[in-house]
């Protein structure tokens, strides 16, 4: 059984499809491990499973979550990436998470970029925040990438996060903003582009 | 509703009608799992641990092809609990679980749900001979057990809590 109608999105080096049983191995050996760390982890193996079935469960509840995150060509997964709100969350957050040695390429730029175009424009989304464990520097500075500044006066969701605030959809319409992460994904998706620095998701 | 609906299937009884869980059902079970109610099944939990259970009970049929029902009233759609197969991490094998809402006990509800749920499962689903774990301090649930004909088999573990394993009969034997 699946959701045969979660929309599909494609980037210029992804497809993001919804949750599907074949990808749980690859959630699973991110989220029992030290990577989890930010996100509640590391999680137990049961612990695991179910927050992989809410994940999926999260889409028809809210009519919108996690996609997972392919390859275009190979179909190999990187990780996730959507929108997320269980119970007690304040706002409606925009989440990802790159499996541990798929970081360093951009992935979660390029995914992240296009699920939030995506729950703005057919979703109707106003503004996104986002929940970030203040010691999350990899997470911290893809917000950053992405627009979003830290909303000091938003709730978090337990006092242990901080919320960065995404750029509303006429912030980031045609902006300088918008155009600058399209042309940063071109250069990572461009093979002669040779990051500097240090590895960032 | 406004998500995207699982093809769970949907199962008449006289009284009842099993179907997909959707949101509307979420305040009757954050409820139940925050009460002295759900001791025997994982409770009580705080209504963020609830309502990932709820979300997971959907993902459970995405990932396994079977999962829980809720238990609708036939004439006005009230919640009235669920029923259904239960495998997640852990589970030696598919279980029949049930679980009523304080409202619906105590009108053959869960053993009307219960039967209906076994039999599709047997005849549709592949799952016949199912077990269900018990708390034997769970007293109602064990006279439900005995009532569906289903018969101690071992002691076991679930969550890291012991419980009695019961094994129902195969669907040609059912009482």
């Amino acid at each position: 059984m699946a959701h045969t109608d979660i929309p599909v999105l494609e980037t210029r080096r992804l497809v993001l499809r919804g949750p599907a049983a074949e990808d749980y191995p690859n959630f699973k050996a991110t989220f029992t491990s030290y990577r989890a760390r930010f996100m509640g982890g590391p999680l137990n193996p049961y612990e695991s499973w179910m927050l992989y079935a809410a994940e999926i469960g999260h889409w028809q509840i809210r009519g919108y979550g996690m996609w997972m995150i392919h390859d275009k060509g190979t179909d190999e997964t990187y990780g996730m990436a959507g929108g997320w709100k269980p119970a007690m969350w304040p706002e409606a957050e925009i989440a990802w998470v790159i499996w541990p040695d798929k970081g360093g390429k951009g992935y979660a730029l390029e995914a992240t970029d296009a699920v939030r175009r995506y729950l703005y424009r057919e979703k109707g989304w106003t503004t996104a925040v986002s929940y970030i464990d203040p010691k999350n520097l990899d997470s911290i500075r893809l917000a950053e990438r992405l627009g979003a500044v830290k909303d000091h006066d938003a709730a978090s969701i337990d006092g242990h996060d901080a919320v960065y605030r995404h750029p509303s959809p006429a912030q980031l319409d045609g902006s300088q903003l918008a155009h600058g992460i399209e042309m940063e994904i071109g250069h990572y998706a461009d093979p002669m582009f040779k990051p500097e620095g240090w590895a960032v998701d | 509703m406004s998500g995207f609906p699982l093809p769970i299937p949907v199962i008449e009884t006289e009284r009842l009608v099993l179907r997909a869980p959707r949101a509307s059902d979420i305040p009757a079970h954050v409820a139940l799992m925050g009460s002295d109610r759900s001791k025997f099944i994982g409770g009580p939990q705080d209504e963020a641990t609830a309502w990932r259970g709820f979300a997971g009970s959907l993902g459970h049929w995405v990932l396994n092809g079977y999962g829980m029902w809720m238990i609708a009233d036939k004439a006005d759609d009230t919640p009235l609990g669920r029923v259904g197969f239960i495998n997640p991490f852990g589970w030696d094998e598919p279980e029949l679980g049930w679980h009523l809402y304080a409202a619906a006990e105590g009108k053959g509800i869960a053993h009307e749900a219960a039967v209906a749920a076994r039999t599709y499962g047997a005849e549709q689903l592949g799952l016949d001979g199912v077990i269900s774990y018990i708390d034997p301090a769970n007293v109602r649930s064990l006279a439900l057990a005995d009532r569906l004909g289903a018969r101690f088999e071992r002691e076991g573990e679930v969550m890291g809590h012991p419980c009695h394993v019961y094994r129902h009969p195969m669907i040609g034997e059912a009482a």
